[in-house]
């Protein structure tokens, strides 16, 4: 049966091959397609005989040549390309450049476990393409999302390189679990746990920004209950650069440039210093004389007390704050490949990026290598594989999180140092060394010294990779089985040096550790059925099983006396002072069915069912199920418009309501344990360290949505509209027991809260004119959130005033400042009724005075092109946002102890009886006399809101047939500044930095960047 | 199309099996604790329970350091230099600056471990022997843990302030494993308090009595219980058993009274000699070079050598202080303060008694009862119950031995004689705002700090916030 249909299908084709032949006069036709954008080859390009089934395809060099009729017309196709049909009008060489089109919509979005059209979708997914972060001097890609995409902000914990980002999707939904989204990169669940002790670290800095193809932001249950358990907060899909058929593609990427501080604290000289203590002391104690104080004030930074007038006008001062706060450099450089045939598809590359902080001894270093193969086997079976490498080395800084004393740090003390020391001597040695007493005044370290003496190092080793098998048993059937790994093996070392003061009394303090984290997630089955049925029915199910399994575990130890500064390894130091070790584990498995059905191509209806266990939970709760359905409804495709509006080109309405769960907990909340280190002496002890709570069940974010997509006047214009009510239930809430149960607290499912808001992007082509472009991107999130039920009818979390019902997360909970008492200068508050107090009582004189979330960010891009020419202004901005200032409370005492304060404050203290001013007279000690500290309450508080020119890029790119000629297809030059110009409120370096527990103490601020550089393609 | 109905099949068996199999899968025991509920079960495991509760006494919030320089800083013995800052709220008595939240919670913590332990103990498969340790040292600790905490957030018997008066500390004595189990307990009355540490130091001193005094001063001993003994029956002026259990705790042999000679090395060496209960800091314990008391105390790093500066030296002897140590000449006592360094401000008076003696800058053990305090005790004792010869004799051994002529006093002198020997003896130790305020005596102060009158509302420490917040039928002491 099956050898007579060849046999006759080949007749047949021979009989067709000479019925053409004889239609009319042929010739060879050959040509060149390239694409419009960067004179690039395309292959793969159909090229077909219009009103023929005859046609072929260019090669890897973009060529063609066939045979076709000398009156006949050539019709070029490729997926996303404008279709063209060039007439052959007798010629035997034709050469095409072939157009985007824009119109196009089948756009193919990740999904997660697949990818969809983008008409097809139902959920809310934010897509970031990977050109839009391509050669920012970022070091991790989460970073490089601020302000793209909305819903989601973003905010660095500080202005390390390579640091700490926080990303909340759609606020935050948990008070005490983890409110991180759940990173996939290729499938790989990463471990998002910052895990390093010495340098603030990023775990996914691994990647280089620059390898990333694009980046799919989940936010609604539609698209994230595919991951149930773990997606609460939203899923960051990452999809890194895969191979493409063809001629290989060399790029060569470099950008050089430099990093200095965003701005400097204005303080006082030595002469204002000496004055406004003089003034503290005599306000504290009235019976001293200005002679008497002023002696005082002078002794107690170690100036001999019987200086002259001449002589104090005479002190130098020494800006510490210009030694700490430094220009520094980026330098990075990459090369990659890309190539293959219709079998095998690879990508290569290697990258060395180095960045150092605006702040000493605090840099980044990393190299990573990367390659990602793909195979057709036959057309049933295919392999995919990729594994990047990455090496991070990390400096400093200096005095956070526990690397060396918080007096130490030079971003912290510098601006507070008295004045009148000098920072080196005569002979450009080290002024004030512990050996010779240190400095005067409280911080007593000399920090540049510290920077530069101690190491605090970090090292990052990590491996992520993957292997997937792909099998299509029939044409409907797609199995497929994957196992991916995330390994970490973290370095941490911090050398407190005999000659600085963390190690001067011990001769030296070397603390070693080594963490080991392996996160290993399996997709042992996925198995997808895709038909279409009739001309109407579209039917997609997936049904795909999870396993991830995370074991972390590490040794340190410390060691002190070294024989000289010189040794500083552990076996070169004679007291052994601790060995520690730890190890935990998770385990979590699910199992999820996902149905996607589209009926005429306009309605769409997707529903997910998930059910997922994790180690993590009590006995009797280890599984919880999550699900959701949604649907899209393609208003454009329906007869009374499609076809009938020309300007209208997409009009979409959707809907989504589902749950999805967070499990960001202790590894071993649910049980009650004995753990061990309560050692007394040399004996080893154990003590209770967790009740038991076998109910202890999942955490779920009843997320419901509404959208709008709209595209208008030949895609000109796009524009997405949504509205969510995310409900988190069931929190993960340490409750607070009473401490006379000799417990702190329960990790308990107790509480409620929402995050409810609109989120608004809007995309424009203003002008696109003779080679002149004008895009703009916008968008807005307004975001509420809300506390709504705590446990037992608290109205506050005991001990934790920021939470609060009625109030958003963080609610900032103190005494109203009120002012200065022009009468006496003494600083005022607010008490419960409104009246004047000196001393306010907590709480009862607390209220609500702000919170510590941006009720609206976002993030504003204008790209104007002209030829080669490029130029990028982006904005980002977060508004509603107050902190208060913890470091520029110390820089507001005015001389109450021994730190350098802010001139501004310096210069509005009050000083005669009637003054109208909001700085009190400075007082020894910061309190007056039966009243509160004047730093107290809510005079340090801060609108942090800003707005930031963060990127302004203008770029090059040379013509082709100038670089044809030394043989380069693309080369582009540029210039960028990073943080170029941030409007604020907030007096500190930055508003932009997480409140890590010691609020903006010591916090590395952002730096603004200068960048030039160059790439090449070949 | 037959196919793909068999694969669907396949697949479906396949997730249930899958699904089937996770709950072995999802199994994951920890490593670095063990199930509460099977912990106490071996002697060992109780051992080493005990040890767990002597660990939150090293704490810097118990006796690492708030135990002992607190009371200086509240009371008159200590003047904040602010050189760091810490201590100066305290020192100026300003509100809430006080003992703070975490003594209350590790307290009520290593409440609930000696509650677990003197259950389990019972059931626990081991010699009377053992257990009696056990035990003996679980109550002891209780009731030390106890009348700390009275003594902190409560008024002492016969020194109260009626309308300031809330009552003693709840009182927990039932362990705690599981969240069912906790419940909200009022404040116990004060005498309810002292009755229920009187009851657990006579068991205390039952069971003890057979433990060797080789486990001295480390581990609680019979000595160490009834030197504690004569500290309470003080508190509750209850000058009987005062006198009765210091002379029983001098009679134990742990603990010599040293002599004029010895009195400064015995500041120096790692062990007091005199201690009769002590807590040992092996160098993995090491405070710390912000908050442990050689850094509170002192800016000295080597004695006698002004030109390193080591600790902030925080808290100084006040005026008054010192003034006393001098005005009778040659007090061996006054050698134990020197001038600091000019390191970190001007150089003070800095107080020298702890001085890591562990072997390292910021360790060192720290003797919780010692001999003087018992034989100070004793003479207060004697002193109020008109006993002249007796409250003589002991307050003239500690005279003596610092180097000061006998007296011969009676009456108010003879008890305020007492006092001050008692004020420099045990300064920088932790006694003298716990004896002014079981006086009911106002708290006398120079400038720029205030005379704190007994009847002011900050003699007692306010009970931690959140602990008002989480069990409603806790009161708050007056004014906060």
């Amino acid at each position: 049966m099956m050898k007579r249909l060849l046999h006759l299908s080949f007749a047949w084709l021979i009989a067709t091959l000479f019925a053409s032949a004889s239609w009319a006069q042929t010739r060879t036709v050959s040509g060149r397609v390239t694409s419009s954008e960067d004179g690039s080859p395309l292959p793969g390009v159909t090229v077909q005989i219009k009103g023929t089934n005859t046609g072929t395809q260019t090669d890897a060099d973009g060529k063609f040549s066939l045979s076709a009729p000398e009156n006949g017309t050539l019709v070029f196709r490729f997926v996303g390309l404008k279709t063209q049909e060039i007439a052959i009008g007798g010629r035997s060489s034709i050469d095409v450049r072939m157009e985007t089109d824009e119109k196009v919509l089948s756009e193919v979005v990740v999904t997660g476990y697949g990818a969809l059209e983008k008409r097809e979708i139902t959920g809310s997914i934010a897509s970031v393409k990977g050109d839009v972060i391509q050669n920012l001097p970022m070091q991790s890609f989460d970073r490089a999302l601020q302000g793209r995409a909305a819903g989601v902000l973003v905010q660095a914990a500080n202005g390390v390189p390579g640091g700490a980002v926080s990303v909340r999707i759609r606020g935050i939904g948990s008070i005490t679990a983890g409110n991180e989204p759940l990173y996939i990169v290729d499938g790989v669940v990463m471990n998002n746990a910052s895990t390093t002790a010495f340098a603030s670290s990023n775990p996914l800095a691994f990647l280089n920004p620059n390898d990333i193809e694009s980046i799919e932001v989940l936010k609604d249950a539609a698209a994230a209950s595919v991951y149930g358990a773990q997606a609460g907060n939203g899923v960051v899909l990452v999809t890194t650069k895969k191979g493409r058929a063809g001629k290989t593609e060399f790029n060569l990427n470099y950008y050089y440039g430099s990093v200095e501080p965003i701005r400097y604290m204005n303080v006082l000289n030595s002469q204002q210093w000496i004055q406004v203590r003089t003034e503290a002391l005599r306000n504290q104690n009235p019976a001293l004389t200005e002679a008497q104080a002023r002696s005082s004030a002078l002794t107690g930074i170690r100036l001999p007390g019987n200086l002259t007038d001449e002589q104090i006008a005479a002190l130098p001062t020494y800006d510490w704050q210009r030694a700490a706060y430094r220009q520094g450099m980026i330098n990075n450089i990459e090369l990659s490949a890309r190539g293959g045939n219709d079998k095998t598809t690879f990508a290569l590359s290697g990258s060395y990026n180095q960045q150092d902080a605006n702040v000493i001894a605090v840099d980044f270093k990393r190299a990573t290598g990367r390659m990602a193969i793909q195979h057709q086997v036959n057309n049933k079976l295919r392999f995919e594989t990729s594994v990047n490498l990455s090496n991070i080395k990390q400096r400093g800084p200096f005095g956070s999180p526990a690397g060396g004393s918080f007096l130490g740090s030079p971003s912290f003390s510098s601006p507070l140092i008295i004045p009148t020391n000098p920072i080196y001597n005569e002979d450009g040695s080290y002024f004030g060394t512990p050996a010779t007493g240190g400095l005067a005044g409280i911080l007593n370290q000399n920090v540049i010294m510290n920077a530069e003496y101690n190491t605090i190092l970090n090292i990052t080793r990590q491996v992520v990779g993957n292997a997937k098998a792909v099998w299509n048993p029939f044409k409907e059937v797609t199995v497929s089985s994957f196992y991916g790994l995330d390994y970490r093996e973290i370095k941490g070392e911090y050398y407190a040096d005999p000659r600085t003061a963390d190690g001067f009394g011990v001769r030296g303090r070397l603390t070693n550790e080594s963490e080991y984290n392996a996160t290993f997630t399996a997709n042992p089955v996925v198995i997808n059925f895709a038909k279409n049925i009739g001309a109407d029915h579209k039917l997609n199910t997936t049904l795909a099983t999870e396993y991830v399994q995370e074991v972390f575990e590490g040794i340190n130890q410390q060691v002190t006396t070294f024989p000289t500064s010189q040794f500083r390894t552990a076996n070169t130091g004679a007291t052994p002072v601790s060995i520690g070790g730890f190890w935990t584990s998770y385990r979590r498995a699910g199992v999820a069915a996902i149905m996607q059905y589209g009926f005429k191509n306009r309605y769409f209806i997707n529903s997910v069912l998930r059910r997922d266990g994790s180690s993590r939970f009590g006995r009797d709760n280890i599984f919880g199920t999550f699900g959701s359905v949604s649907a899209a409804w393609l208003i454009t495709e329906e007869a009374f418009l499609k076809d009938k509006v020309s300007w209208i080109d997409e009009i979409k309405l959707r809907a989504s309501y589902g749950s999805t769960g967070n499990s960001q907990i202790g590894n071993f909340d649910s049980r009650g344990l004995f753990g061990g280190g309560f050692n007394y002496g040399n004996d080893a002890g154990i003590a209770p360290t967790n009740l038991n709570n076998p109910s202890l069940r999942w955490e779920r974010q009843i997320n419901s949505e509404a959208g709008l997509d709209l595209a208008f006047f030949n895609r000109r214009i796009t524009s997405t509209i949504g509205y969510f009510n995310k409900e988190s239930r069931d929190l993960l809430l340490d409750q607070p027991v009473p401490w006379t149960s000799g417990y702190g607290s329960i990790t308990n499912n107790v509480g409620r809260l929402y995050n409810r808001g609109i989120e608004f992007e809007l995309n424009t082509v203003n002008v696109d004119t003779r080679g002149f472009k004008w895009t703009t991107s916008f968008n807005i999130t307004k975001l509420e959130n809300k506390v709504t039920r705590l446990a037992d009818g608290d109205t506050v979390l005991p001990g934790n005033p920021s939470v609060r019902i009625g109030h958003p997360l963080g609610a900032i909970f103190t005494a109203e400042y009120a002012g200065v008492n022009p009468a006496t200068g003494r600083p005022m508050w607010y008490d419960r009724n409104g009246n004047i107090t000196y001393l306010p009582q907590n709480p009862a004189d607390f209220r609500v005075l702000g919170a510590g979330l941006a009720t609206l960010f976002g993030g504003f891009t204008n790209t104007l092109s002209y030829k080669g020419l490029e130029l990028t202004i982006f904005f980002q901005y977060e508004y509603g946002r107050k902190a208060f200032n913890n470091q520029n409370s110390f820089l507001m005492e005015n001389g109450g102890r021994l730190f350098n304060s802010l001139l501004d404050v310096f210069e509005r203290r009050w000083t005669t009886p009637g003054q109208i001013t909001d700085v009190p007279r400075p007082i020894n000690g910061n309190a007056e006399v039966r009243g509160a500290s004047h730093l107290s309450g809510s005079r340090t508080l801060e609108d942090a809101s800003y707005i930031r020119l963060k990127q302004l890029t203008l770029a090059y790119n040379l013509p082709q047939n100038l670089t044809q000629k030394v043989k380069v297809n693309r080369a582009r030059v540029y210039a960028q500044a990073i943080n170029l110009l941030t409007w604020t409120k907030w007096t500190g370096y930055d508003p932009e930095f997480l409140n890590l527990g010691a609020g903006n103490n010591g916090v590395v601020p952002q730096a603004r960047n200068y960048t030039f550089g160059v790439e090449i393609g070949f | 199309m037959k196919n793909i109905s068999l694969s669907i099949k396949t697949i479906a068996a396949a997730s249930v099996v899958f699904l089937a199999s996770c709950s072995n899968l999802l199994n994951v025991e920890p490593r670095q604790s063990i199930d509460s509920a099977t912990a106490l079960t071996t002697q060992e495991a109780l051992e080493a329970a005990v040890s767990g509760v002597y660990d939150r006494l090293q704490s810097l919030r118990m006796y690492g350091r708030d135990f002992v320089a607190l009371p200086e800083a509240l009371s008159d013995n200590g003047r904040a230099t602010q050189k760091s800052g810490r201590l100066f709220p305290e020192y100026l008595n300003q509100p809430n600056a006080h003992f703070t939240a975490a003594t209350w919670q590790l307290s009520y913590f290593a409440i609930n471990q000696i509650n677990l332990i003197l259950d389990a103990a019972p059931r626990v498969p081991m010699s009377d022997a053992a257990r009696n340790n056990i035990e003996g040292q679980a109550l002891f600790l209780r009731a030390l843990l106890y009348h700390n905490l009275v003594r902190v957030y409560a008024y002492d018997p016969g020194a109260v302030i009626a309308q300031n008066n809330r009552g003693g500390v709840p009182l927990i004595l039932t362990p705690i494993l599981s969240s069912d189990q906790i419940d909200k307990p009022a404040r116990a009355t004060i005498d309810a308090v002292y009755a229920q540490i009187y009851k657990d130091l006579d068991d205390a001193i039952v069971k003890l009595a057979g433990v060797p005094n080789s486990r001295a001063p480390f581990y609680a001993t019979r000595a160490a219980a009834e030197a504690l003994y004569s500290r309470v029956a003080l508190h509750r002026r209850d000058y009987a058993n005062v006198i009765r259990f210091a002379d029983a705790a001098l009679s134990r042999g742990v603990g010599t009274f040293l002599n004029t000679a010895q009195y400064v090395s015995g500041w120096r060496s790692a062990v007091h000699p005199e201690s009769i209960f002590e807590l040992q800091y092996v160098a993995a314990e090491n405070l710390g070079v912000n908050e442990a008391l050689q850094t509170t105390y002192t800016t000295l790093l080597e004695l006698g050598n002004r030109s390193r500066t080591g600790g902030f030296g925080d808290l100084v002897p006040t005026a008054d202080l010192l003034r006393l140590m001098e005005a009778e000449g040659n007090d061996v006592r006054r050698q134990l303060y020197e001038l600091g360094t000019a390191g970190r401000g001007p150089a003070e008076i800095e107080c020298t008694k702890f001085f890591g003696k562990g072997g390292q800058p910021n360790l060192d053990n720290i003797p919780v009862i010692r001999v003087s305090e018992v034989i100070l005790n004793r003479a207060e004792a004697y002193a109020m119950q008109g006993n002249t010869a007796l409250a003589l004799a002991d307050v003239n051994r500690i005279r003596n031995r610092a180097g000061l002529p006998s007296v011969n006093l009676s009456g108010p002198e003879l008890l305020e004689e007492i006092l001050k020997q008692r004020r420099i003896e045990l300064a920088f130790e932790g006694d003298r705002w716990f004896t002014l305020k079981r006086l009911g005596r106002d708290i006398v102060k120079a400038a720029p700090a205030q005379t704190l009158p007994f009847i002011d509302f900050r003699i007692l420490a306010p009970i931690p916030v959140r602990e008002i917040q989480a069990n409603p039928n806790l009161q708050q002491n007056p004014g906060y």
